[in-house]
């Protein structure tokens, strides 16, 4: 579902009708397959999902990475520095999530349905889950920092590998230096 | 508490433990940890931060947290309380000048509220070196039959050879297992 947003939005511009209609087939979907208590949660999962494939979010986090990427590098222990930083990475993406929950869900309340959660402890599993998990693992939060920075810093790809030039053989090449020598002189 | 830190503690108990491990500086804690995972424990410099290492032990998956025990360091220690399953406190048996030190630090550590719920594992490292104490003196210096707020365990090891070092992972893990996932 998240997907066909997307695609959705990428092919008509982001057009507010076709969007609202996908959503609506969702709403209905769950609500024909559970309970209202149900319904109610896996339209929290929705707009969950929604948030987080959304330029705004992509943008907090872009944000937060240009505002600390210096203090992050590559060495294998990981400096005291690293940890407030995480918290208050956390700490970031979770008013953002319960803000934006609050906006689009009337009546929301992160404590009833962190309770809901709690409930449905089995079920909660996929995609969605898995990715809210990856934003609280340290070892993921690092590894993005120093992705981060080494694209900052015209590290990131690495083509020197790719672009070695090589001449077709290797009497080919000699002309061509000399020619280029006579040249310039 | 948020989302996602409710979420992160409710994923938390599935067959994972987060181990800190702590003691003063020297003591041996990263070489202990890289000795754990198989890495060159030759060369190895007084961790100024901290190390993570994720080991899959007996179907469990062991999250340890090696933090830098410099004296500067440890009111950093609090950071990394939070979530843990198991405090393993390494000692260097063989630094007799320090071992009050080392008391004072270890019983402050299990005031603190946020290890309330660990286990403790006690190693008496370093018990290659000819000058070392034994366990036992170790046991009666950091007064740990005093301890009546944790289960705890000394073991004697050395991080060098890796002797025992498995064991004492062993007897953590088992008293973890026992205490949390059966009382769920």
């Amino acid at each position: 579902m998240v997907q066909c947003h997307v695609i959705l939005k990428d092919l008509l511009g982001g057009g507010e009708n076709i969007v609202d209609m996908v959503d609506l087939e969702e709403e209905n979907f769950a609500v024909s397959n559970s309970s209202d208590a149900d319904a109610a949660f896996d339209a929290v999962i929705g707009s969950i999902e929604d948030i987080i494939m959304e330029d705004d979010f992509q943008n907090l986090q872009q944000n937060f990475m240009e505002k600390h990427y210096l203090e992050f590098d590559n060495s294998e222990e990981n400096k005291l520095a690293y940890t407030p930083i995480f918290n208050e990475y956390i700490e970031l993406l979770e008013k953002h999530l319960e803000q934006q929950l609050m906006e689009r869900i009337p009546g929301f309340n992160m404590n009833t349905f962190t309770h809901l959660l709690k409930q449905h402890k089995d079920e909660v599993s996929g995609d969605i889950f898995d990715m809210l998990l990856t934003f609280t693992d340290f070892m993921a939060f690092k590894e993005m920092f120093i992705d981060y920075r080494a694209e900052r810093e015209g590290r990131g790809l690495d083509l020197s590998q790719g672009l070695v030039v090589r001449s077709l053989s290797s009497t080919s090449s000699k002309p061509i230096t000399s020619r280029s020598t006579a040249q310039l002189k | 508490m948020g989302l996602l830190t409710i979420l992160k503690k409710m994923k938390h108990k599935e067959r994972e433990m987060r181990l800190l491990m702590l003691g003063l500086d020297n003591a041996g804690k990263t070489t202990i940890l890289k000795k754990f995972n198989g890495e060159d424990v030759s060369t190895i410099s007084p961790t100024l931060g901290f190390n993570i290492k994720t080991l899959e032990h007996k179907g469990f998956k062991l999250n340890i947290w090696d933090v830098g025990g410099q004296k500067s360091l440890r009111s950093y220690w609090r950071n990394y309380f939070e979530s843990t399953d198991g405090l393993v406190w390494v000692v260097d048996s063989a630094d007799r000048l320090r071992l009050e030190d080392c008391r004072q630090e270890l019983s402050s550590l299990l005031l603190e509220e946020r290890l309330g719920g660990a286990t403790l594992l006690v190693f008496a490292n370093k018990q290659d070196l000819p000058g070392s104490l034994s366990k036992d003196a170790i046991r009666e210096a950091l007064a740990l039959d005093n301890i009546k707020t944790h289960h705890w365990c000394i073991i004697g090891c050395s991080a060098v050879t890796g002797e025992n070092l498995l064991a004492g992972v062993d007897w953590l893990l088992d008293d973890i297992a026992a205490r949390v996932f059966t009382a769920d």
